[in-house]
């Protein structure tokens, strides 16, 4: 699904990435690990086509090169980025946006748009899934949401989609227990055979909910090394350091 | 530009002698001054003699009075209407209220408004052409049950026209009124529609006063308001004037009765070389009252904006609290939006605070709004709204809430 090659990426000349290579195939789930300024966050970023990073090497989303198309097509195609930072938008109301950009992507790939009723009651379920209090679709997009409730916002944002390929840029951070259970709950349950995740995060502790098929060790923008999710807790015992 | 022949006092009709010499006074003050000008201050961010010069061959002066227009009146709710073409009061209709409180004409000069001080060149200009207009009284106790509509509705055979017309509304003791003025025209040249309105708004009364721009217009548009507030009434002035090329709205107040409240907020997006702009004078005259202004701005392709606010609060008017604050969201960098906060204040226990600010839309609300599949374009009209939306969400009546967010989205995604 995902061919990352030798993927270098500058900001103003300062290399991040050195040479990334990564292979997603449908139906995995890959976790991303690394110390600070290691360049998972650009990484993500570059995935979802961020300006403001020279780019070389190739990045291949179902064998289409992807390093000429823009932002939104790259999110109607199937990637999705769940951001660590998600934006407050004042002034944009919450469900408003759910229903314009699900129904750009839903017409993008060919399907029908929905109808306000039909769409309502799909958010419905689907946050309700994820305990998201049903008022918050009504405010403005994020804007007092909790950390917590923002990220659940990402995911259900995520289940709506139904994106291809989920990069999920540290999601587990500033998530209590019982929200971090919900979250990875509901990435479990949106698992199957034809879609993908790309898990970054600092700590094993995500990894002990949603159980990734490769951990890959991203370090000073390579990828320094990669193992089954065994790794995962020996580099939460043993910490970064050893491997640099 | 040439002033036309028929620029000339001689040729209104139906008029006493004390009028005439009035309007001929009134008449010399404006060729004396002209048109104004970035010299005086009030005017310091646009040259209205240069704009006219340049869109103005000549200016005709004849009133164009033209009956039987087809004019498609606002469907979303129900409502009292009068209708005025070119300036002139036509028709009336007030099915939903008891007709015996309200008094409605054609509005007639008075002796009060010959001692009218000279307050500008373009109110000068007024008093001595002004023709048509309407006059309008709610009784006493008398609260409207709908909303009133005034369409404003001009012809297209307005070509180097100025059209100069006076409006007076009266509200006595504890009436209560919704106005909507709604522009529209079909005019496909430019002409000019200079407008002065009295209001007195009584004892316990309240008006809330919506001025919407229906349609797309080669209107240069000027309306100086003067409105009187009494005890423990309520102004409510909403400006929605997007789609005209040119506009000024000046709102003169006198808050001039204790607890009263006042409000004026404007949201405008302006598009294509449009300038428009608002100016207001906010005078607390007496303790005890509240005004709040809230003027916000989308600009884009070459538009220019101006806001001038200013605060006077008179050395009796203790604990006055006055609120102003001027946003504005520039989409392009060849838009211009100046902002004039002024206050003037000569009491010691008041609360008085302005604010203003101007930038561009912000790039990383739309690479989230990107990332999750909208266009860059559809971006941008989704945080523009929502920017302007936040006046039209204080409007309290839902229906013509409603109604300008429906205009207002006409306004962005083209009419």
């Amino acid at each position: 699904m995902l061919e990352i090659k030798e993927l270098i990426t500058k900001v103003n000349e300062k290399s991040i990435l050195n040479g990334v290579n990564l292979n997603i195939k449908a139906g995995e789930v890959h976790a991303i690990m690394g110390p600070n300024g290691s360049g998972k966050s650009t990484l993500a970023n570059v995935l979802s086509g961020k300006n403001g990073y020279q780019i070389s090497g190739s990045i291949k989303f179902n064998g289409e090169d992807l390093t000429e198309v823009s932002i939104e097509e790259r999110a109607q195609k199937g990637i999705f980025l769940a951001f660590q930072y998600p934006l407050e938008i004042p002034g944009v109301n919450t469900n408003n946006f759910l229903k314009t950009s699900l129904n750009t992507v839903r017409k993008a790939r060919g399907e029908k748009e929905l109808d306000t009723l039909t769409f309502l009651k799909l958010v419905k379920e689907k946050s309700s899934e994820l305990g998201i209090d049903e008022k918050f679709l009504s405010r403005q997009l994020n804007v007092g949401f909790s950390g917590g409730e923002k990220k659940k916002n990402e995911i259900l944002q995520m289940k709506l989609l139904e994106p291809k390929l989920s990069v999920l840029d540290e999601t587990d951070s500033g998530l209590d227990i019982d929200a971090l259970r919900i979250v990875a709950d509901g990435v479990n349950s949106s698992k199957t055979k034809n879609n993908a995740f790309l898990i970054i995060t600092h700590y094993q502790r995500l990894l002990d909910y949603i159980k990734p098929d490769f951990v890959h060790v991203l370090s000073k923008g390579r990828i320094v090394k990669t193992g089954n999710s065994e790794l995962g807790e020996e580099l939460e015992k043993s910490g970064y350091a050893n491997l640099q | 530009m040439n002033l036309n022949s028929e620029f000339n006092i001689e040729n209104i009709k139906n008029i006493s002698v004390e009028e005439k010499k009035f309007r001929q006074n009134s008449l010399s003050l404006f060729k004396e001054k002209g048109f104004p000008n970035k010299r005086l201050e009030e005017w310091k961010f646009t040259d209205l003699g240069k704009i006219i010069n340049e869109n103005f061959k000549e200016l005709n002066f004849n009133n164009v009075e033209k009956n039987n227009e087809n004019i498609e009146l606002i469907k979303d709710f129900e409502h009292n209407s009068i209708v005025l073409i070119n300036g002139f009061l036509k028709s009336k209709n007030f099915k939903y209220e008891n007709k015996e409180n309200i008094k409605i004409s054609e509005y007639k000069n008075s002796k009060k408004n010959n001692k009218d001080e000279s307050i500008n060149s373009l109110i000068d200009l007024n008093n001595a052409f002004f023709g048509g207009g309407y006059f309008l009284e709610i009784s006493r106790d008398y609260k409207f049950c709908k909303p009133l509509v005034v369409y404003n509705y001009f012809s297209n055979n307005l070509k180097n026209t100025i059209i100069n017309n006076k409006n007076s509304i009266v509200l006595n003791e504890n009436s209560n009124l919704d106005l909507i003025e709604f522009n529209l025209d079909i005019s496909s040249s430019n002409f000019i529609h200079n407008n002065h309105t009295n209001i007195i708004i009584s004892k316990n009364a309240s008006l809330k006063n919506y001025t919407i721009q229906g349609c797309k217009s080669n209107c240069f548009y000027y309306k100086f308001v003067k409105s009187k507030l009494d005890k423990k009434s309520n102004y409510e002035d909403y400006i929605f004037l997007s789609g005209l090329k040119f506009s000024r709205t000046e709102e003169d107040i006198d808050i001039d009765g204790e607890n009263a409240n006042c409000i004026v907020q404007s949201a405008l997006y302006l598009d294509l070389e449009n300038h428009q702009e608002v100016k207001t004078k906010l005078n607390h005259l007496k303790p005890n009252c509240k005004s709040y202004q809230k003027i916000k701005n989308v600009l884009n392709k070459k538009s220019k904006s101006a806001y001038q606010g200013k605060i006077f609060v008179k050395d009796i008017a203790q604990k006055t609290d006055a609120y102003q604050l001027s946003r504005a969201l520039l989409l392009d960098d060849s838009s211009e939006f100046n902002a004039k906060p002024e206050l003037e204040i000569y009491a010691d226990d008041v609360k008085c605070s302005h604010g203003s600010t101007s930038g561009s839309i912000n790039e990383d609300s739309i690479y989230y709004m990107m990332t999750r599949g909208i266009s860059k374009k559809k971006a941008i009209e989704l945080l523009t709204k929502a920017f302007l939306f936040e006046i039209a969400d204080s409007i309290s009546n839902v229906e013509i809430k409603n109604f300008v967010e429906k205009n207002i989205d006409r306004q962005i995604y083209g009419y």
